[in-house]
This record gives structure tokens, sequence and C-alpha cells, in this order.
């Protein structure tokens, strides 16, 4: 664990040379239907389509109005609190979300550490299984055989790579999850924080890996909760509150923010908390 | 071999506008051409899976139709006292084939709710994942020929030439089952409950079909139930398996029966197959764009 104070590792923005905008956002909307989501059975949407709702309240808006460009050698840190659309951010930008309104464009191979250990077809082996995560994200299979052996060596899993998944331990099925998901270095990382994989030295070594390819990309995006991650990777940052950015600047500021926003919201509960509390309880400790 | 749809693209652009039906299809098209590898990996996947877990493993594939063949022909020869030649063989023409719809039509309709973590983790064109459903069953519907071969040994008299158009029989019968997959996979999501009533109405479906008995019987006697019953692909494939593997039997006047040895099918009821799959499958691969979008999100 790294805290806040540490020397600063700067990613360096490629300095003047501003290139094509990494990423371009134009007023990105996503709607999640709630219908849908509360997973309908046929007697439920028949029922809701003689309920005559107005449609306001079967949607909700995960992000709205959003604009956001990163140019090339920037790395973004998304933060916010739970729920703000941080994670819905990513998927948007992996193309697992499409947008309900507005335009996303990205320039260059979009790689998300999403994809640990999701997937996996616990009938193969794991070296059939590292074929199939190739397959899934569109690599060549020449490029895949190029990859192989460096995956094999870095899931540290011994004779394991020839038997069938369902006889890994949760842990062995992280880190090849871990070691497939990092194989390729990407143009554009999503990372959504999955810093800690594993056991102690396994997860050092993986922080150094996804390090490494922070290195490499050409623009990253990283949302976390961690704070000290933030000023570490990132040389910007954007504060997301209920689906919209609220403030774009750099890390430190926002972290500031951030911070002032969540000590302020926790003053308000415990006011509130205060306020309504006819007995004194011993839960709010400070 | 790699098509442009075969790779993740390096750039990308995505927009909130509605692409036409055309596009739409054109896409799924290349999506399901396109992703070969994927495909392949998928199926095998697939095939590794079923029964991975039994003793007999994929000569399930065998048994189990031999077995179900055993439970109709007490049903059938010894409950409602029917007599047919060589019904065995009669029945079989049509066991093997319903074995391979039910299953492929079961396995794609789960394909996409079944890989919802991944659905939400990956980007990959879904369409996939109910095609290689049905190419699985298909291989292991192959696998299950095995089963016919040794029923035939018994009735050796009845294998003729004709019994080389089963795979054109058997290709008819992949694009139904590819369409109504492809358009149940898309809509499982929505409607869970398709999962659960799949079983009882595929059940229905095989005893509406003439599996177990010849739809030509009824021809004389019940015109309109014969003709509603004629409008089920079913009744034409069935009827076109037979043709090929067992004969076919004609009523004559008097409540006879006179049974022709092995035969050419019924052209044209294939073509009206053919075609009206074709349609439906478009149509699925429409439904299935149109869907694919919103996995990730209700997922």
């Amino acid at each position: 664990m790294r805290d806040d104070d540490s020397a600063e590792i700067p990613v360096e923005p490629y300095g003047s040379a501003i290139k094509a905008p990494a990423i371009d956002i134009v007023d990105l909307g996503i709607r999640y239907d709630l219908r849908l989501t509360k997973r309908t059975t046929l007697k439920g949407s028949i029922a809701d389509m003689f309920r005559r709702t107005n449609g306001a309240e079967n949607h909700f808006w995960a992000l709205r109005h959003v604009n956001l460009s990163l140019a090339q050698g920037e790395s973004l840190a998304v933060v916010g609190p739970n729920g703000a659309g941080k994670s819905t951010l990513l998927l948007a930008l992996a193309g697992i979300l499409q947008p309900t309104e507005g335009d996303i464009q990205t320039h260059g191979k979009v790689s998300t550490l999403l994809t640990l250990g999701a997937g996996f077809e616990v009938d193969l082996t794991g070296r059939d299984n590292i074929d199939l995560a190739g397959a899934f994200l569109g690599i060549p299979q020449r490029e895949m055989d190029e990859l192989t052996p460096a995956i094999i060596e870095f899931a540290d899993i011994g004779p394991f790579i020839d038997a069938a998944v369902r006889t890994y331990s949760s842990g062995m099925k992280a880190r090849l999850g871990f070691s497939i998901a990092t194989a390729i270095t990407p143009d554009i990382l999503l990372l959504d924080e999955v810093l800690g994989t594993g056991d102690q030295t396994f997860r050092s070594r993986s922080q150094v890996r996804i390090r490494e390819l922070a290195g490499k990309a050409r623009a990253i995006v990283l949302v976390t909760h961690d704070l000290a991650n933030v000023s570490d990777f990132c040389n910007r940052a954007i504060l997301v509150e209920k689906g919209r950015i609220i403030a774009e600047d750099d890390p430190k500021t926002i972290i500031a923010l951030y911070r002032d926003r969540i000590a302020h919201q926790k003053l308000l509960a415990e006011e509130d908390a205060q306020r309504f509390a006819t007995v004194p309880t011993a839960s709010s400790h400070h | 071999m790699t098509s442009p749809t075969s790779e993740a693209s390096a750039s990308n652009r995505r927009r909130a506008r509605r692409k036409g039906s055309v596009a739409l299809i054109r896409t799924g098209l290349e999506e399901m051409f396109g992703r070969r590898r994927l495909t392949r990996f998928l199926v095998g996947a697939d095939i590794k899976r079923t029964h991975a877990d039994t003793l007999f493993g994929q000569l399930w594939w065998i048994i189990d139709p031999l077995l179900q063949m055993a439970v109709y022909i007490i049903l059938v020869t010894i409950i409602f006292a029917k007599t047919t030649p060589d019904y065995p063989l009669f029945l079989f023409a049509a066991i093997l084939p319903w074995k391979w719809f039910s299953t492929s039509l079961g396995d794609a309709t789960l394909s996409v709710t079944g890989r919802q973590q991944l659905i939400r983790q990956i980007q990959f064109p879904k369409i996939v994942l109910p095609t290689a459903s049905v190419i699985a069953g298909t291989l292991s519907f192959t696998f299950g020929l095995v089963a016919l071969g040794i029923v035939y040994l018994f009735y050796l008299d009845r294998l003729t030439i004709w019994v080389l158009l089963l795979p054109f029989i058997a290709a008819v019968q992949f694009l139904f089952t590819l369409a109504l997959g492809i358009l149940l996979s898309a809509l499982n999501p929505f409607f869970r409950d398709i999962q659960n009533v799949l079983r009882h109405f595929l059940r229905l479906w095989f005893y509406l079909s003439p599996g177990l008995y010849s739809l030509s019987a009824i021809a004389h006697s019940n015109k309109i139930v014969y003709d509603i019953l004629s409008l089920n692909p079913f009744a034409v494939l069935f009827d076109a398996y037979r043709s090929v593997i067992w004969g076919s039997d004609i009523p004559v006047v008097g409540g006879k029966t006179v049974y022709l040895p092995p035969g050419p099918p019924n052209w044209t009821g294939l073509l009206i197959v053919t075609g009206v799959s074709g349609v439906l499958l478009l149509w699925g691969i429409l439904v299935f764009k149109r869907a694919e979008p919103a996995f990730a999100r209700i997922l």
C-alpha cells in the first residue's frame, strides 16, 4: 500500500506534441431501463403494459451530458461515490455499453482489465482457455501463439495449465485471468480497481505489471476509491456524481474537492442523525 | 483467414443512432461468418462440457436415442397395439433429428443468459453464442448417427442409396434450428419464462409432429387436422427423413395401407421449409441485433 505523501511518479505527458485525442466523448448519456433490469417475467411485463406508467420513473440515467476529451499521453482518474456512474463510463469506453445519447470515439486498441477470469470454460484446460480468451478479444491466433508462453509464465500455475480449470483454486483462476488480461499492450488502458488480486506476492507482481502497461499505454482511465493511486498514476482527474462530471482538474485538486464533499456529506448525515436520534446511539463514531 | 470483423478494430466510434434493418442483418451475418475461430472454440467447449461428468460421456448421444426408442416401442406397440413394419427404424427416423433439434434449441436459448458475466466484461459479437450452440448440437447429432447405423444392422433390406440424402434434409433442419435458436436466445434475457416453457412446448410439438405416427394415416379420415398438422415444418422434415430411411406408407381405400420402400423425399415441402427458415433466420438476426445492446444493461 502506498500512502498519499509518498513521492509521486508523474506520468509524463508527451510534451506539447498533442496529437489526435485518444478518447472523445460528446454529450454521452447512458440510460438503464428499470423495467428490464428487474429480471422480468412475461407476467410482469404484461402487467406493466396495462399499468400505464409514465416513462420517467422506469428510466435511470447512469450517465448524462458527459463531455470528455483525453489526449494521447494523458491518464485520467475517475473518482466519485458509489453509483455515480464511474463503472458505467468505463463500460461505455470499452464498448460494452452502447450510448443512449451522444457519441464516443476511441482511437487505438482499448483494453479493460475488467476481464479477470470471467468467462473461463471450466471443462477446458488453462491453455485452451487462453486461446478462447484470445478469440473473444479478437486477437489473431498467430499473435496469441506468441503471447501464450509469457501468459503461462506470468500466471505461474505450473502443470495445472494443462488441467481443466474446474480443478483450479480461486487464486489460480485469478492469476491466469490477470495474466491473460494484461498480456496485450493496449493503446488505451481502462482500469477498474483491479490493483489487488491474489496473494501477497502475486499482488506485488501484478502492481508492477500494471505499472508497465500504464507506462506503455497512450492513455489511461482509472476508476478507483483508492485515492493514493490517483496521484500516482494520473495527471488529470474528474469527479463524477449522479451521472455527471461535476469537476475536472489536476488530481490533487480533485482529491481535495472529493474529500471535502465526503466530509461535508458526512457532517450533514451526522447532523441529521443527531436531529432525529431520540436516544444517543453508539454507532455514530467520528 | 481473417475478415474485417474478426478483430477488434483499432479505432471505434459509437453513436446513439438506430441502424437500419438491412445494415443490422448484414452486420449480424458478417459477425456469424467472420468470427469463425471464436465459434470453433465455443463449439469445442460445448462438446467437452456436455456429458463431461457422466460415465459414458459422449456415448450418451448413441445410448439415449436407443433407450428412447425402446420406450416408444413399448408404448405404441403394446399399449396402443399399433403395428407398423420395421417400426424401430420408422421411429428412429424421427427420434434422432428431434433430439438434435430440442437439444440445440434448448442450449441456444440459454446461450446468452448463461454468459452474463462475460457479456458485462468483454465486447464481442454475441450472435456467435447461439450459433455455436446449434453447431455443437449438430456435431453431436452426427455422432449420434452411429445409433442409426446400429438399428440399420437389423433392417439391412431397408438400407438404400436414398439414405445419402440425409445431409440435405439435415441442412434444411439446421437452417430452421439456427433461425429459432437465434430468435429465442435474444428473447430469453427479457422473458426468462421462455426457458421454463420451452421444454413443455417442445414435448407438445413433438407429439403434434408425425414422429411416432405417420401423417398420411389420417389424410383421409380427417382432412382438416391433416392440413393443419402439415403446416408444421417438422411434418415435412420427419416425412422426408422417413422417406429416405424407412420408406413411406400410403393408405388406400378399405382401411389398408400400402408400404413403399425408401424413395425420394417431398422436394416441394423441403423447398418451402427452406424458404421459411431463411426468412425466419434473417428476422431472427434482426431481432437479435436489436436486442444485443440491451444485454449488457439487463443481465
